[in-house]
């Protein structure tokens, strides 16, 4: 326990960490390279106003006409999406360490807004689950990779929740819940979570190409 | 809805291009036509665009494939990438035959590169590209259905689509002058004349079967005064089915000619008829294929064209068309370059009654014929058929509100929504905007 | 307040609560009695501080119930109180000093910005690192901080 306790707390940590950034930053960079030597079009004809322009539509709930025809998945992935962002990096307990490690603290939010938030995403990781196994399209495209991913998000959330609610074994959860969350980082920079960093690559490009070029909206 | 029932997909494909083209396959083909063209044509691009996509399905209502087919799975965006490039880039290239057989249909029938499905894609992922990539590592495979390869070698032999003869071409302008003369005596259809304000460019298939829109375009041309002329010589169509094969050596020869005959005859810019894929060439892929971050030389699509008639008064009319009309949005001007508001502009200026379609404007339904589908021809025409199911159902709506007429400003759209029009017993009359305004028009009182 | 020691110790500390009431902001002001609870008053009670009387306590978890004397008599710690009441000079520690009638924010937090945290980690390092070195004793959040 003890001997766990500071690996994971330890080397573990610090690999995850360096593993998502640097694993973050060398996509990142040979992303760009390849993209510099094989699309060039591409730096072309990305314009900074529309390409913004198409991220804030996206970015407001029911802001597409894709969403307002998935309302439940609209609603659903955008709580899913906040939750998931705020949670880990203003969670008090999690503050805490930033201030023990690096002398460091910012903004807390209330346990009892933590652990709706937590709930939340939880019960999406649900949702999305029912999907992939109901929706026949959704089904269709789902890949073993896809659950993987499913469990990695939701594991340090429901490690989360049971630690914090002190419920049997929550020591022991408690590690677990350590692993589950180096786990997730050091998963974001090789799989379809990296999704977090293309989005506005993506989004931006097509709302460049929409706006600067076949000057029609994108959403 | 009458003979929805009878147009069914064909599930045993009947198609000499991609049969006879598999039959050449070889593992060790495919596996390096694959790569070379992964490692040298794409890059970043698709990577990002395989890589991020996170198997949400939402993309699917995007499609009218996808709704035609009663939501069958198989045909949303994502399944189609999936079928092509996923596996593809997953395998490294190492597929069978069969499996590029089984692409090929997808990647040539089943998308019709509509850019739709990228409005509905949260991350805005760009299907239809990935589509392409798939068609042009077919197209290097040789297996391409039958009909659309036959129209490429058609623009490689003649430098038009239609196998039309340097002579025809000429003969047809000639005798269309001459049918014009009817409405406006003396008009001319000015050949290869130096400097005009206009350089009016069509589509092969205008003068091989839809000679009428150049007596159109040239009674509309003679009426609003214009300083415009035709060439005489290989350039002058605009049409470009190499670029739907990913013949994109072909397609950068094609464009290259039609860009250098305007300019050789110094013309200010270039104006095009009603045609939505030779739009999408000029304007999207043949002059980037080219580097030109825009065509170099202005094209001005027809409904542009007719816009600016309107505003500047250059044409007058008799009275409005005076049946309810209904107004479709084809996906390369609307999704493509954003005309759909001239466009109604122009149905207003030329109509009484004009009732919306829903969707519409960029999130009308393609007519399920473009992208080179209906290209791909009669093997493939009952799925094509079925899959505008979604457009009847469209089309009947916006019957059930009164309209009558169908102004579809597209070529494809005109093929696709006859079929959809014939077999759904939708029953209501299609029309080119041209073909409105040719009505209308009020023309000087000839001396008889 | 709620303790559960003795009534004649709530006199006295009634008096410290109203004294530093006057002069340290109310959150600072409850998280440093805790310390001079369990670091002066020499009792085998628990002190816990109750969340009723806390306005601030939202966001962090559940106050830590420290029993001192159990703690020190099962770490066998006998008299040793520096081992956790340690005095540093210039940055060395003096082992034959010990801090028991200082509270711990006098070294432990800012003058100029006070902030809780400073002392809520100070507290989690203190006690963490000493278990993790014997193998003994609560490292994660719920074995100290636990529900009530």
């Amino acid at each position: 326990m003890y001997s766990h306790y500071e690996f994971v707390t330890g080397p573990f940590a610090w690999m995850a960490f360096l593993i998502f950034i640097f694993g973050s930053i060398y996509r990142f960079y040979s992303l760009y390279k390849l993209a510099r030597k094989k699309d060039g079009a591409v730096f072309e004809y990305m314009d900074l106003k529309f390409a913004l322009r198409s991220i804030g539509h996206w970015l407001t709930p029911f802001g597409s006409r894709s969403m307002k025809l998935n309302p439940s998945m609209t609603v659903v992935t955008f709580l899913f999406h906040i939750s998931l962002f705020l949670v880990p990096i203003f969670v008090f307990g999690h503050v805490v360490l930033w201030k023990e490690n690096f002398d460091i603290s910012w903004f807390t939010l209330p346990n009892i807004v933590a652990d709706i938030m937590t709930l939340i995403v939880i019960c999406s990781c649900a949702f999305f689950l029912w999907r992939r196994i109901k929706l026949p399209e959704v089904r269709y495209l789902t890949t073993v990779g896809d659950y993987v991913i499913l469990l990695i998000v939701a594991a340090p959330f429901i490690t989360g929740f049971w630690a914090y609610h002190q419920f049997p074994g929550f020591a022991a959860i408690t590690i677990i819940h350590i692993i589950s969350g180096e786990i997730m980082l050091i998963a974001i920079p090789f799989t379809k979570l990296f999704h977090m960093f293309t989005f506005p690559f993506t989004r931006g490009y097509i709302g460049s190409e929409f706006g600067g070029i076949r000057m029609a909206k994108d959403w | 809805m009458t003979e929805s029932n009878t147009v069914t997909p064909v599930k045993e494909i009947d198609d000499k291009g991609i049969l006879k083209g598999v039959e050449q396959l070889t593992p060790e083909k495919i596996e390096s036509t694959i790569l070379q063209v992964l490692k040298d044509e794409t890059g970043a691009k698709l990577k990002v665009y395989v890589d991020t996509c996170v198997h949400c399905a939402m993309c699917s209502e995007g499609c009218h494939f996808f709704l035609s087919m009663d939501r069958d799975p198989k045909y949303s965006p994502a399944a189609k990438v999936k079928q092509t490039l996923w596996e593809i880039i997953k395998k490294k290239g190492k597929v069978s035959p069969e499996f590029i057989k089984n692409a090929a249909v997808v990647a040539f029938t089943q998308c019709n590169l509509c850019k739709r499905c990228a409005m509905y894609c949260p991350f805005g992922i760009d299907i239809a590209y990935v589509i392409s990539v798939m068609r042009r590592i077919c197209h290097k495979l040789g297996v391409v259905p039958l009909y659309i390869q036959d129209t490429a070698h058609s623009h490689s032999v003649s430098m038009n689509q239609m196998w039309v003869k340097d002579d025809e071409w000429i003969d047809t302008l000639m005798w269309q002058e001459e049918e014009a003369q009817e409405d406006i005596e003396n008009l001319r259809i000015p050949l290869d004349k130096e400097g005009a304000d206009i350089f009016y460019s069509v589509i092969g298939p205008e003068p091989k079967f839809r000679a009428q829109l150049i007596y159109q375009a040239a009674v509309i041309m003679n009426a609003a005064g214009e300083n415009w002329t035709m060439p005489s010589m290989p350039g002058w169509d605009n049409s470009d089915m190499c670029m739907y094969i990913g013949d994109y050596e072909m397609m950068e020869r094609l464009k290259k000619e039609h860009f250098e005959c305007a300019a050789n005859l110094r013309a200010k810019r270039i104006v095009m008829g009603e045609c939505g894929h030779a739009f999408r060439s000029v304007y999207d892929m043949g002059n980037r294929a080219l580097g030109w971050r825009m065509p170099p030389v202005e094209v001005v699509h027809a409904i542009e064209y007719y816009n600016e008639l309107f505003e500047n008064k250059k044409i007058k009319i008799k009275h409005k068309f005076d049946r309810p009309v209904t107004l479709h949005d084809p996906c390369n001007i609307v999704r493509g370059r954003g005309l759909h508001e001239m466009s109604r502009n122009v149905v207003r200026a030329t109509c009484e009654t004009f009732i919306e379609m829903t969707p519409n404007r960029e999130h009308n339904y393609c007519c399920s014929a473009g992208g080179g589908v209906i290209n791909c021809g009669p093997p493939f025409k009952n799925a094509r058929v079925a899959s505008g199911k979604e457009k009847a159902q469209q089309l009947l709506a916006a019957k059930a509100k009164g309209a009558e007429v169908v102004i579809a400003p597209c070529h494809n759209c005109h093929g696709g929504l006859e079929d959809i029009i014939h077999s759904f017993g939708v029953d209501m009359e299609l029309k080119f905007l041209g073909d409105i305004i040719y009505e209308i028009l009020d023309l000087p009182e000839k001396e008889e | 307040m709620n303790y559960s020691s003795a009534k004649p110790k709530k006199l006295f500390l009634n008096c410290i609560i109203s004294a530093m009431k006057s002069i340290v902001p109310k959150g600072i002001f409850l998280t440093s009695l805790f310390l001079i609870i369990s670091g002066t008053a020499f009792s085998n009670d628990c002190y816990t501080i109750n969340g009723e009387s806390l306005e601030d306590n939202t966001n962090t978890r559940p106050f830590v119930c420290f029993p001192h004397d159990e703690h020190n008599e099962n770490a066998g710690l006998d008299d040793n109180c520096a081992r956790c009441h340690h005095v540093y000079t210039d940055g060395q520690l003096m082992p034959d000093e010990s801090s028991e009638d200082s509270s711990c924010s006098e070294c432990h937090m800012s003058q100029e910005k006070p902030n809780d945290l400073d002392l809520i980690v100070r507290y989690h390092k203190l006690c963490r690192s000493c278990h993790l070195e014997e193998k003994k004793g609560p490292i994660t959040c719920g074995e100290c901080h636990k529900k009530p």
